[in-house]
C-alpha cells in the first residue's frame, strides 16, 4: 500500500462527496481513509489501520449512489464524483443488523471478559460498538449450551474462542506484520474457527508468541495473562519508551496502572512499526525475581543487608588496599552509566581494566548503514555470520516481511541459521572470503578455486535495487573486506548483540577477560543465562535481581530496572533510543552512575562527568547536573 | 390510577434489587407513582396472580424452579422487563454451561474441598438442573435492562418512562453492560 501511494502521490486528487460534505481523496485511497482525513467518522471493527482491508465485519458499510447494495467503507476505493452516505436509516439499520449478527455467533458474555468496561472505559471495540448503537439485548441469542474451546497451551496469552468474531485481524497480523504466516481460518461459514498451522496447539505450533495478533484483537478473544483483570488499559497511564532487550532497540508503549507494569505494546509510529518480539512484549514484564532491596555485604558467609553508608564505606575500602580492580558492565546499561563506569576506572581507580560483560559489536565501517524501513522494504538480502531470527527477533521477522513482497535472500554462514529454509542461496563463510584479502589468501582461494561464492553474492546484489548485508561478528578480515567490496547501493546493518554494545564500542568498552583482584560488575537487571562471572577475590557487584551472579558477590549494591532508568543507548542503526522512566523505582534504589559518585565521593577522588563530554547538551552530560542523593 | 410493580429473582445474586434500592429516596418519589405489589425484597405481599402493570425479572433461567417464576411472571404482569445481565444475556451464570451438568453437580457437591461424604441431592421435589439461559429464551421480554447491576440511574430511566407510558430506551452511559 505504501508503495503505490508513493507512485500516485503526483496524480490529480480526487473529488467526492461524503454526508453532503465535499472530500478530496488521493487516487488509490478507500472510502474510509479519505472520509478519516476530512474529519468524517465511520465505525469500523474488523479494520486496523496498520492492517490490509479485509471487508469482513460489514460494520463500516456505506451507501454509494449508483453502486447497488451496500459497500464496506474500508474497502471500496475512492471514485471521482462518488456519492457516498454513512448517516441514513438504511446504512444504520444494516450497522445495527451486522452488530446482531456478530453477537449471534458466539456467547459474547461481557460480564466475564476482562476487556469488558463501561461506555467510557471498555477495551473492547465490539462492546464500544454496541453502545454506541444502543443494543440493549440480543436479538438473535447465540446458542447457550454450546461449547467453544480455550487454548491456553502458550504461555503469555490464552486464545478464547468463545470470544472471537472472527475479523481476521490476528490472521493479517500474522502475515503482514510478523510475517509468521502461523494464523489461518478453518472452515467456512458458521463453523469457522481461527487456527494455527494445520489445526495445532498455538503452544505447539509455529507461532513465535510476538504478540502482534494480542496487540490488534478487537475483542477479549486473546487473554493477556499478566494484564488481564488488571484494569483497562484505555485508562491506564500510555508511556512511549525503548525496549532494552536486544540492540534493535524497539519502539514500545508501556500501560502501568499504580506503578505497576501491566502490558508492553509495540509502538506504532516507531521504525519497528508496532512488531515486537516475546523478549520486549512479554519476558520484560515476567515476574517471579528477586529484587535486591538494599545494599548487602558478604559476612560470616552469607550476604546481609547493611545501610548505604556502611556499604559504601567498606567497599571504598576494600578498593583502596585492592592491588588490581577489572570492571565489567552489562549491554544493558545505559550509555549514561558506561560513561560513569568508564570515568570510575580511568579517573578514580586509575585503572584500564574495563570492558563488557558480554555482547558483540561487528565493524561499523562496511558501508552506509542501512534503517529498519530499508530491510523492510529491501529486494534482496543478505545475512552474513549471524542469525537475526534468534538474537535481533525484530529484524529477522522485517526479513521475512521483505521475503514476502519477493525479495531475495542470501544465506552466507557455516552455521544454520533461523532463516536458512527461505535462502534461494545458500553459501559457507570462505566462498565469499577471498575477495580484496592478502596475496596469500588470494592466492590460496584462487588456488582452490573458491571463486563461486563471491561472484553468486555479486551478482545477486548487483541485479538488485535495495540490497541490505545484515551481518554478525567475529567474521574474518577477509569476509569484511570482501563486504567492503560491494555495490556502493548495498546498505549494511550490523547484527549487534547486547542492547548498548554499540553505545559500549563507541567508549571503547568490548568484552574481554578480565583477571584482577578485584571485580566491580555493573550489572543492572540483566540476567546470567548461564553465562558465569570471572573469579575473583572479592566481588562488587550493582545488580536489581539476585541471581547466580550476586550469589558470588561479596559487595551488592541494588540498581534500578530498564523500567525504572532514565537515558539512551545506541542502536544497531547507530540511532540514539531513549528510555523513558516507566515506573517509579522503589525507595532509596539511585541511577547506576550516582552510586558510582557517592562510591568515589566515599573514596575521597569525587569526579566530574561533565568533563568527558564537550557537548553540554549530550545525554553524556546530563549527570554532572543531577542532584546528588542526600 | 397508580400502576402496580411485582419483582422475582432467578438464578441471579440479587445485585440487582440492591441496585433498585440504590435509589435511596428516590424511591419515595418511585413509590407516590408506582404501588409495590410483591419483590422479594418486601415484606408486604399481595399475589402476583391478580395481575400487575410492570414485572421485572432479575436472573437467568437455570432450572425447572426458575422457569417456572419466569413464566408465572410473564403471565402476570402487562409489561416485562428482563431486569440486569443474567435476565438479558444469561449472564455469569452462564459459566456453567461450559461444562455438562453432572460434572458441574459432581464438582458442587461431592468435590468441594470442604465436603466429607457429599452425594448429589436426588429428590422429586426439588429442580431439574437445565442450561443457564436469559430470560428471554423462555418468556417474550417487553424492555431490557442490562447491567451489572444496572445502575440506579438506569432503572430510575426505565420506570419513569415506563409508568409515564413511554417505551424506555437506553443511551449514553445509561447503557452500560460490562
Amino acid at each position: 500500500m505504501t508503495t503505490n501511494q508513493e507512485i500516485v502521490s503526483t496524480a490529480p486528487p480526487v473529488n467526492l462527496t461524503i454526508n453532503g460534505q465535499p472530500v478530496q481523496g488521493r487516487p488509490g485511497q478507500t472510502v474510509l481513509e479519505a472520509a478519516a482525513a476530512a474529519g468524517i467518522h465511520i465505525p469500523t471493527l474488523c479494520h486496523h489501520p496498520a492492517l490490509p482491508p479485509e471487508g469482513s465485519c460489514r460494520v463500516c458499510l456505506i451507501e454509494i449512489e449508483r453502486q447497488r447494495g451496500l459497500q464496506p467503507a474500508c474497502a471500496f476505493p475512492v471514485a471521482q464524483g462518488m456519492n457516498v452516505r454513512s448517516d441514513t436509516e438504511k446504512v444504520i439499520a444494516a450497522r445495527r443488523f451486522a452488530l446482531q449478527m456478530i453477537f449471534s455467533e458466539r456467547p459474547h458474555y461481557c460480564m466475564f471478559c476482562q476487556v469488558s468496561g463501561g461506555p467510557a472505559e471498555t477495551d473492547c471495540e465490539l462492546q464500544r460498538l454496541a453502545y454506541e448503537h444502543g443494543i440493549d439485548c440480543w436479538d438473535y441469542p447465540p446458542d447457550a449450551a454450546k461449547p467453544w474451546p480455550v487454548d491456553a497451551s502458550r504461555r503469555y496469552f490464552v486464545m478464547d474462542h468463545s470470544r472471537c468474531i472472527l475479523c481476521r485481524r490476528c490472521v493479517r497480523a500474522c502475515a503482514a506484520i510478523a510475517a509468521n504466516h502461523t494464523l489461518g481460518v478453518l472452515h467456512r461459514g458458521t463453523r469457522s474457527m481461527i487456527c494455527a498451522d494445520d489445526d495445532a496447539p498455538l503452544g505447539e505450533s509455529s507461532c513465535v508468541s510476538c504478540g502482534t495478533c494480542l496487540q490488534v484483537c478487537p475483542t477479549g478473544a486473546l487473554i493477556d495473562r499478566t494484564a488481564a483483570y488488571r484494569g483497562h488499559a484505555v485508562t491506564g497511564r500510555r508511556t512511549r519508551a525503548s525496549c532494552l532487550g536486544c540492540a534493535v532497540g524497539c519502539g514500545i508503549e508501556a500501560v502501568t496502572r499504580g506503578n505497576q507494569l501491566l502490558r508492553i505494546d509495540g509502538d506504532w509510529t516507531a521504525p519497528n512499526g508496532g512488531l515486537l518480539c516475546v523478549t520486549g512484549r512479554f519476558e520484560a514484564l515476567d515476574s517471579g525475581r528477586h529484587r535486591v532491596t538494599t545494599p548487602m555485604l558478604r559476612r560470616n558467609g552469607a550476604l546481609e543487608p547493611v545501610g548505604w553508608d556502611e556499604a559504601l564505606t567498606a567497599v571504598a575500602g576494600r578498593l583502596r588496599t585492592a592491588a588490581g580492580v577489572g570492571g565489567l558492565a552489562s549491554p544493558r546499561m545505559t550509555t549514561e552509566a558506561l560513561v560513569a563506569f568508564t570515568c570510575f576506572f580511568n579517573e578514580v581507580l586509575n585503572s584500564d581494566e574495563v570492558g563488557l560483560l558480554r555482547g558483540e559489536v561487528p565493524p561499523l565501517d562496511l558501508g552506509a548503514t542501512a534503517t529498519l524501513a530499508d530491510v523492510a522494504r529491501a529486494d534482496c538480502i543478505v545475512i552474513v555470520g549471524g542469525d537475526p531470527l534468534e538474537n535481533q527477533k525484530v529484524l529477522g521477522y522485517l526479513a521475512k516481511r521483505a521475503l514476502d513482497r519477493g525479495a531475495r535472500l542470501v544465506v552466507v554462514s557455516d552455521a544454520a541459521t533461523g532463516l536458512d529454509d527461505r535462502a534461494h542461496l545458500r553459501l559457507r563463510l570462505d566462498s565469499v572470503a577471498h575477495a580484496g584479502a592478502t596475496p596469500f589468501e588470494l592466492l590460496r582461494y584462487s588456488y582452490h578455486l573458491r571463486l563461486d561464492g563471491i561472484s553468486q553474492l555479486r551478482s545477486q546484489i548487483q541485479t538488485a535495487a535495495r540490497p541490505v548485508v545484515m551481518y554478525g561478528g567475529g567474521l574474518s578480515t577477509a569476509v569484511h573486506a570482501a563486504l567492503r567490496a560491494l555495490p556502493d547501493k548495498t546498505r549494511f546493518l550490523p547484527l549487534i548483540e547486547g542492547a548498548n554494545a554499540a553505545g559500549a564500542a563507541r567508549l571503547g568498552l568490548a568484552p574481554r577477560p578480565l583477571r584482577q583482584e578485584v571485580l566491580y560488575v555493573l550489572i543492572g537487571d540483566d540476567l546470567p543465562n548461564g553465562h558465569a562471572l570471572p573469579a575473583a577475590d572479592f566481588t562488587i557487584a550493582q545488580a536489581a535481581y539476585h541471581t547466580s551472579w550476586t550469589e558470588k558477590a561479596d559487595a551488592l549494591f541494588p540498581a534500578r530496572t530498564w523500567a525504572e532508568k532514565e537515558g539512551s543507548f545506541l542502536n544497531i542503526e547507530g540511532r540514539e533510543c531513549t528510555l523513558v522512566p516507566i515506573l517509579e523505582p522503589p525507595h532509596h534504589i539511585e541511577p547506576d552512575w550516582v552510586t558510582l559518585t557517592r562510591l568515589a565521593a566515599a573514596m575521597d577522588r569525587p569526579f566530574m562527568l561533565g568533563a568527558i563530554s564537550d557537548n553540554a547538551d549530550s545525554p553524556l552530560a546530563r549527570p554532572k547536573e543531577a542532584t546528588r542523593p542526600s | 390510577m397508580k400502576k402496580t410493580l411485582a419483582s422475582d429473582w432467578l438464578a441471579g445474586c440479587s445485585g440487582c434489587h440492591m441496585s433498585l434500592l440504590d435509589l435511596d429516596e428516590r424511591l419515595l418519589a418511585l413509590v407516590e407513582h408506582v404501588d409495590l405489589t410483591a419483590t422479594p425484597i418486601t415484606d408486604l405481599k399481595r399475589p402476583a396472580e391478580a395481575g400487575v402493570d410492570i414485572g421485572l425479572l432479575e436472573g437467568a433461567v437455570n432450572n425447572s424452579s426458575t422457569e417456572t417464576v419466569a413464566r408465572r411472571m410473564r403471565r402476570c404482569c402487562k409489561t416485562l422487563v428482563a431486569f440486569g445481565d443474567c435476565a438479558v444475556f444469561g449472564g455469569i451464570v452462564t459459566l456453567r454451561n461450559r461444562v455438562p451438568a453432572a460434572d458441574a453437580l459432581r464438582r458442587a457437591y461431592i468435590e468441594t474441598e470442604t465436603t466429607v461424604d457429599g452425594r448429589i441431592p436426588r429428590d422429586e421435589e426439588l429442580a431439574v438442573i437445565q442450561p443457564a439461559r436469559p430470560v428471554g429464551d423462555v418468556v417474550a421480554v417487553d424492555v431490557c435492562l442490562p447491567g451489572c447491576p444496572p445502575a440506579s440511574d438506569a432503572i430510575e430511566h426505565v420506570l419513569a418512562e415506563l409508568i409515564a407510558g413511554r417505551t424506555p430506551s437506553l443511551k449514553g452511559t445509561l447503557l452500560d453492560w460490562h
